[in-house]
């Protein structure tokens, strides 16, 4: 399945991360989620659980927690998180444990480690 | 100050190699042994890495080639195999030979060092996708190996911050940082804070920085090395934050608010203003919106990073290191001539205090003699190595000539970790090498010969060390094809060796393999059957007043066992007077002292035999050999020897009683006296003749040979 976004009835949009978010398709990517909190307070990704991951996937991410963060809405997943994001959040040094100010302070739900996997 | 370092270079290099040559054979028995490749991998990253140091450029250069093979054994990309073996074998010796040419000894051919380096660079896994061209094998360019990139272990703080473009370009930084982590130990934090919100986020663009601590034995070059493809695409700092050398301090790191300010990422101002509130200070930071999270995690990764690098820097090496010292073995034989001294000047204390009666002299001399003991012992075990690491030579040679022969040996030992004296471990060389040469060549058969005759294909030479009362025993056995009794009497009779038709023993039969030039080997090859090097073993094992036995079983395999005294320097004697004269007799091979009287020679008519319980024993009357004119006691001491399995007599006037004696060696003019061994002073100033009992039966016979 291609990487896209769904409304959900409660309004809530759901992305739904297809089988790659790389720099092939990073800025789709981008460009999906800003759409998303354009229309939701609550954007959540789905993802495949074979998804290849690169580090534009990760920013990504990040970029779309600062931004939900400063707009007061969420932005999650929704399932269990990918291997491949765990593997790729330890080797790229993303891990986080602290707190994170573009999240209010509090727990990083993306780059905790593998205890949020 | 720099030749004392060079020189303690050459003495570690060799030991690492020796090391090295071990850890290699063992590593052929069990190729999946970590503990195995990892000391491989130490031994040649210090020979290379000291070698750099003290300019032994060549051997460093050499030496990183085999180093990189093994860091990829290491890592897990190769597996250790037979032609790795092989090769890393060559190399050791390749190694070991230009450490003796930087020593002024022997000749280097260099060309075998660039075949070693291109077959192992053959070995090395090839990329996937080759570029063209590159399927050949490059020229040989030694990689300089520069003192800077060999230093201790050091620890760096590396900002790696690429440019928004550097993805554009296909560059994966998690690359890049791997490589970081294949240097040493590494801990990486990526930085946030440059990602912008989605709405101006480009997602092609790099936004994420690096903070990484790396605390690795390759110098600052190997690190930029890394970004070399990139450098314009990045901006790279590097700063040494914590390096070996400063040990010395305490094992903690800096305050994590040090780290900050030293990073440029607070001010010193600010430091002191969150330092008042006496909360923590990564906390505090944090809720003041001064530091990012991100910013307080990385610090504390560096504070943790070096914490751990400096406790286990600490840890036991060194310990290890402080335990034991480096001394120089002329120093320890200098030693050994002073407690030697100090053996015969107690003795003549002794013996003249018991002239003089003073009970307190007495005591003194007492007190003396046990402070000697003691201190003689001492000095001694100083001496005393483990014959462990002569057995790993052996290891090798089994190796090396079973391929040469085509024969399937293994090599088992035991008793590694028995002592003996340096002097005497280095003398056993050349005897051991004779045999265990012998033993392939001649004993071990070839595979289908052993399979044919219901053996296993593999042969086993089994060396062995005990100790054995105030000796050691040394056993080399082989599951081969036996002595052949039948020839070895037949061609010791054709040579004169043994009378025909007489009735000999086994053990004397066998003995007659240690005859100078004696072989039964139909042909002579590379390795043995010229009949000189058994000869070699009996002389060798004689010098250190040692005793061969053989025993063999036809088909079955050969022992050979060698009972060799613990030192050189002091033994244990029977000191025998002839006349005015005293003797010395290593009591190792005295078995008994009986009386003989005027009535016993008599009774002999002239041949020098007596009757002790029964059995005959032929004696050797020493007053006749040295020309001793004095007058003879009516009853005279016969010191019965037990010589190679021969029982012998010596005839002296009287039997003085034990002696510790410490044995000198004769000046040139009398060394090649027959049948003396050396002398010692008695306390009182006299010297004396340490006997070669082997020697003189060996006269005794020829002579007796001679009038036939």
């Amino acid at each position: 399945m291609p990487l896209n976004s769904s409304c959900r009835e409660d309004g809530d949009i759901i992305i739904s991360s297809g089988d790659r978010l790389t720099i092939e398709n990073a800025a789709d990517f981008a460009r999906i989620v800003h759409e998303a909190f354009g229309s939701s307070k609550n954007v959540a990704i789905e993802f495949e659980s074979t998804v290849e991951i690169d580090i534009t996937g990760i920013q990504i991410i990040c970029s779309a927690c600062k931004s939900a963060a400063l707009k007061g809405s969420s932005f999650s997943y929704l399932g269990m998180r990918p291997q491949a994001l765990a593997d790729l959040i330890i080797t790229s040094g993303a891990e986080r444990h602290a707190l994170c100010k573009h999240n209010n302070n509090a727990t990083c739900i993306w780059f905790g480690g593998n205890n949020n996997g | 100050m720099m030749e004392q370092a060079i020189a303690t270079y050459r003495e570690e290099a060799g030991e690492l190699l020796s090391e090295l040559e071990t850890s290699l054979l063992d590593l052929e028995e069990t190729p999946e042994d970590t503990d195995l490749i990892n000391r491989v991998f130490r031994a040649m990253h210090t020979i290379k890495g000291s070698g750099a140091m003290f300019g032994f450029d060549e051997i460093a250069a050499f030496t990183h080639e085999v180093e990189t093979v093994f860091d990829m054994v290491r890592n897990g990309k190769m597996t250790v195999t037979k032609r790795l073996l092989d090769l890393t074998l060559k190399s050791r010796d390749h190694i070991s030979a230009l450490l003796d040419f930087s020593a002024g000894a022997g000749e280097v051919d260099r060309s075998i060092g660039d075949e070693l380096i291109i077959s192992l660079r053959q070995l090395l896994p090839q990329p996937e996708s080759p570029p063209k061209g590159s399927s050949d094998i490059p020229a040989i360019q030694l990689p300089p190996v520069s003192v800077s990139e060999l230093a201790d272990e050091i620890t760096w703080r590396i900002r790696f911050r690429p440019t928004r473009e550097l993805l554009l370009c296909g560059t994966n930084p998690i690359s890049l940082i791997n490589e970081l982590r294949a240097l040493g130990t590494c801990h990486v934090v990526a930085q946030f804070d440059d990602i912008p919100l989605i709405d101006n986020l480009v997602g092609e663009q790099c936004y994420i920085y690096w903070d990484i601590i790396l605390t690795t034995t390759r110098g600052e070059d190997a690190i930029r090395d890394v970004f070399i493809f990139i450098e314009d695409d990045c901006e790279i700092k590097i700063e040494m934050i914590d390096s070996s050398g400063l040990i010395d301090r305490d094992q903690g790191y800096k305050k994590l608010g040090d780290i900050l300010v030293e990073r440029g990422d607070l001010s010193p101002v600010e430091m002191q203003k969150i330092l008042m509130l006496q909360k923590r200070f990564g906390e505090l930071l944090v809720e003041q919106g001064i530091v990012t999270p991100e910013k307080v995690q990385s610090a504390l990764v560096e504070q943790q990073h070096v914490k751990g690098v400096r406790q286990e820097r600490s840890a036991a090496p060194q310990q290890e290191a402080a335990a034991s010292i480096r001394v120089p073995a002329e120093k320890l034989d200098q030693l050994i001539n002073l407690v030697g001294e100090m053996v015969t000047v107690q003795a003549h204390l002794s013996q003249v205090s018991l002239a003089g009666g003073d009970s307190t002299y007495i005591a003194i001399a007492e007190e003396v003699e046990r402070l000697t003991n003691e201190l003689r012992d001492t000095a001694l075990n100083i001496r005393m190595l483990p014959i462990g690491s002569t057995f790993s030579k052996f290891k090798r040679l089994v190796r090396d000539l079973s391929q040469e022969l085509g024969k399937e040996i293994e090599m088992e030992t035991f008793g590694a970790e028995t002592e003996l004296d340096k002097t005497v471990i280095e003398k056993l060389n050349d005897p051991l090498v004779h045999i265990i040469r012998n033993s392939i060549d001649h004993g071990i058969e070839m595979p289908d010969v052993r399979t044919a005759s219901g053996k296993s294909s593999v042969g086993t030479v089994f060396l062995g060390a005990e100790h054995s009362g105030d000796s050691v025993l040394i056993t080399i056995r082989d599951d081969g094809a036996g002595l052949d009794r039948d020839t070895i009497r037949n061609k010791a009779i054709e040579r004169g060796l043994l009378p025909a038709n007489s009735e000999v023993s086994d053990k004397e039969i066998y003995a007659q393999i240690f005859a100078p030039g004696f072989s039964t080997a139909a042909k002579v090859t590379n390795v043995s059957g010229r009949g000189v090097g058994m000869d070699v073993v009996k002389r060798g094992i004689d010098g250190l007043r040692g005793s061969i036995g053989v025993d063999s079983v036809r088909g079955t395999g050969t022992t050979i066992t060698l009972k060799i005294p613990l030192t050189l320097a002091i033994i244990d004697s029977l000191l025998v007077k002839i006349g005015k004269e005293h003797f010395v007799l290593p009591l190792a091979a005295v078995e008994e002292c009986v009386e003989l009287t005027r009535e016993d020679i008599r009774n002999s008519h002239g041949r020098n035999l007596a009757n002790v319980r029964g059995a005959i024993i032929p004696y050797i009357p020493l007053r006749k050999h040295f020309k001793i004119e004095d007058s003879r006691p009516d009853i005279e001491q016969i010191v019965i020897a037990d010589i190679h399995g021969t029982k012998v007599g010596f005839v002296v006037d009287h039997v003085v009683g034990e002696h510790q004696t410490v044995i000198k060696s004769l000046g040139k003019m009398y060394r090649d006296v027959k049948g003396i061994s050396g002398a010692t002073i008695l306390g009182d100033g006299t010297v004396a003749l340490i006997l070669d009992m082997a020697i003189l039966l060996q006269s005794a016979e020829n002579l007796e040979a001679a009038a036939v």
